[in-house]
């Protein structure tokens, strides 16, 4: 069994994200880069199916900067075998959903995990566009997984209003991974030193015939206004007065 | 690590630790093996990584960041090394197994500490004393708890009996290894204290940013941030020092026990003055039991006196120095 999971480059959700001095974009200096938390849930749940199949592979993809390298050799020093980089600037979810269809044409993966959304631009998308492309069924937001003995399918549980839904996906499908699906592992020190070893393949998107002009462009990014310090009030009369005609919201 | 330990080993877990028997959790044990770290310097035929000091001080470092009170430094980075040079002793070679396991715990003893730290939770003590090695199991001692200033420290007063059967070296090597363990500990102070020194000032840091007098942040006043600079300052002028000496010890240079004694010096330094200062900025604040500054200051102070205060490294510095033995190449001027 062979599993294609993903990696984005995104900025450390712990970081202070400032919008850059031209407006379209963030400053990127001093910032710290990581794998996309949800990204980062996805890879574990590979590596949970790859120990429970005894015989699979995990292959971890990255599209976009060079420095995503970094990236993929944390998922690596999780335990993905080996790692594949594609280079690309610019790129927005249509020309990465594209991209990543070569690569699946490419690896010809039983399943591919990715996270529901990156946390950068929280598109939610490269996901089903991956699997609409492909003509593969996909699973979204699930928060379990469990592969069938025969290795056709896979039972997904994924939280909807009011409930769980589960559903039977034929394999290859394509899976997107919610917050609850697992708690990823620390990548060991055994696991870091044996990650510089490990095959990363690099691949140029020009190289792969894909139309990746942009179909999204950021007109303007702004920080969202400052939050107004609380007042504490005497009385639930003065808290009723202020609501009615200062916040206006009774 | 730093992302382990920041999980794992957080104030509400060290303010916990202070309330229980033991004051350690097996499980954040078990996580540290799993991690690696317990056997990052176990040879690799032992199961463990084989890596040297130049590595260790960076795991050390964030064992001080996150002020961890369990007792790795004292396993992992000065029982294992030194058991792991007693080639003869089949006993010490199969411990580091466990080490790396996580099923060993080992604490160091020597003669220029009072008391030995972790000896409640210690599987085995190897103990300095002379030009004698002893490596001792649990039943063998007998252990009274001494208070600390730092309530994460569980410190003791062993008493013991010399026997033949516990001694694992003797004479010249009994002595080298006493050396090595006073080096070894004293290195693995002094990277820890470049944590501490680091989480001081990033706290007092964050509080001058967020505290507000004369409608300003306290930080914006050069009486607070001059000072707080002068801090990072000392920290990281500590921190290349402390590197020196790790490589000083893994390659067995000449001048390791200069070297180590300079990077205790430099980083408990950096560490108590990191301390005051965050003590000032946070002002009365500072003092309460609430606020976690006094975790971080209680480890400062504590570090900052074991594994022999400055006065004995200054006294080593000066003994190398004034000695005349090989000055010139320490790049000292005297």
């Amino acid at each position: 069994m062979k599993i294609l999971v993903t990696a984005k480059r995104v900025p450390d959700p712990e970081s202070t994200i400032k919008v850059n001095s031209s407006g379209d974009g963030i400053e990127e200096a001093g910032i710290k880069w990581v794998v996309n938390p949800f990204d980062e849930i996805a890879i574990e749940e590979a590596l949970r199916v790859k120990e429970a199949q005894g015989d699979a592979e995990v292959v971890v993809v990255s599209i976009g900067p060079s420095e995503a390298q970094e990236q993929l050799r944390t998922g690596l020093a999780m335990g993905a075998d080996r790692a594949i980089l594609v280079t690309g600037e610019n790129l927005d979810t249509s020309a990465v959903a594209k991209i990543l269809v070569k690569i699946v044409e490419k690896e010809s993966p039983d399943i591919v995990i990715t996270g529901k959304q990156a946390i950068d631009d929280d598109s939610n998308e490269v996901g089903q566009m991956t699997a609409q492309l492909l003509g593969w069924p996909q699973a979204t937001f699930i928060s379990e997984l469990k592969i069938a003995d025969d290795k056709s399918s896979a039972e997904c549980t994924r939280e909807v209003d009011g409930g769980m839904e589960t559903i039977s996906v034929p394999l290859p499908a394509l899976i997107t991974a919610d917050l609850r699906l697992n708690e990823p592992r620390y990548a060991s020190l055994p696991g870091i030193m044996k990650a510089r070893k490990k095959p990363l393949e690099q691949i140029e998107a020009a190289s792969l015939g894909v139309d990746t002009t942009p179909k999204i462009v950021i007109k303007s990014m702004a920080p969202p206004p400052a939050r107004e310090a609380g007042r504490i009030v005497e009385s639930v009369d003065e808290l009723v007065t202020a609501l009615q005609s200062e916040a206006k919201v009774l | 690590m730093r992302s382990f330990l920041s999980k794992q080993c957080d104030a509400v877990y060290v303010r916990k630790s202070w309330e229980t028997e033991s004051g350690r959790s097996q499980q954040l044990w078990a996580g540290l093996a799993e991690l690696g770290a317990l056997g990052l310097q176990v040879p690799e035929t032992r199961g463990g990584l084989g890596m040297n000091e130049v590595d260790m001080v960076l795991l050390l470092e964030e064992c001080g960041r996150a002020a961890l009170p369990e007792p790795f430094a004292e396993t992992a980075a000065v029982a294992a090394p030194l058991l792991a040079s007693l080639n003869d002793c089949a006993e010490a070679q199969s411990i580091l197994s466990a080490i790396a396991q996580g099923s060993a715990i080992v604490t160091p003893s020597h003669e220029i500490n009072p008391f030995v730290s972790d000896a409640h939770i210690a599987d085995f003590v190897l103990l300095s004393r002379g030009d004698e090695i002893h490596l001792l199991k649990r039943d063998q001692i007998e252990a009274e708890l001494q208070e600390s200033s730092d309530p994460c420290r569980k410190l003791f007063k062993l008493r013991w009996t010399p026997a033949v059967g516990s001694r694992v070296a003797a004479g010249q090597q009994g002595r080298s290894l006493s050396d090595d363990m006073l080096n070894r500990a004293a290195l693995a102070v002094a990277a820890q204290q470049l944590g501490v020194a680091t989480r001081l000032t990033d706290m007092a840091v964050a509080y001058a940013c967020e505290r507000e007098q004369f409608g300003k942040a306290i930080g914006s006043f050069q009486a607070v941030k001059h000072q707080l600079a002068n801090v990072a300052v000392r920290v990281e002028f500590a921190r290349p020092v402390v590197a020196r000496a790790a490589f000083c010890v893994a390659t067995e240079a000449a001048e390791r026990s200069v070297a180590v004694s300079h990077a205790k010096i430099a980083a408990c330094e950096a560490a108590t003055a990191a301390a005051k200062t965050a003590l000032q900025v946070h002002g009365a604040i500072g003092y309460t039991w609430e606020v976690d500054l006094q975790i971080w200051m209680k480890r400062a102070w504590a570090l900052d006196k074991t594994w022999g205060a400055s006065r004995v490294h200054q006294a080593r510095i000066a003994a190398a120095l004034l000695g005349g033995e090989a000055a010139p190449s320490f790049g000292f001027s005297v």
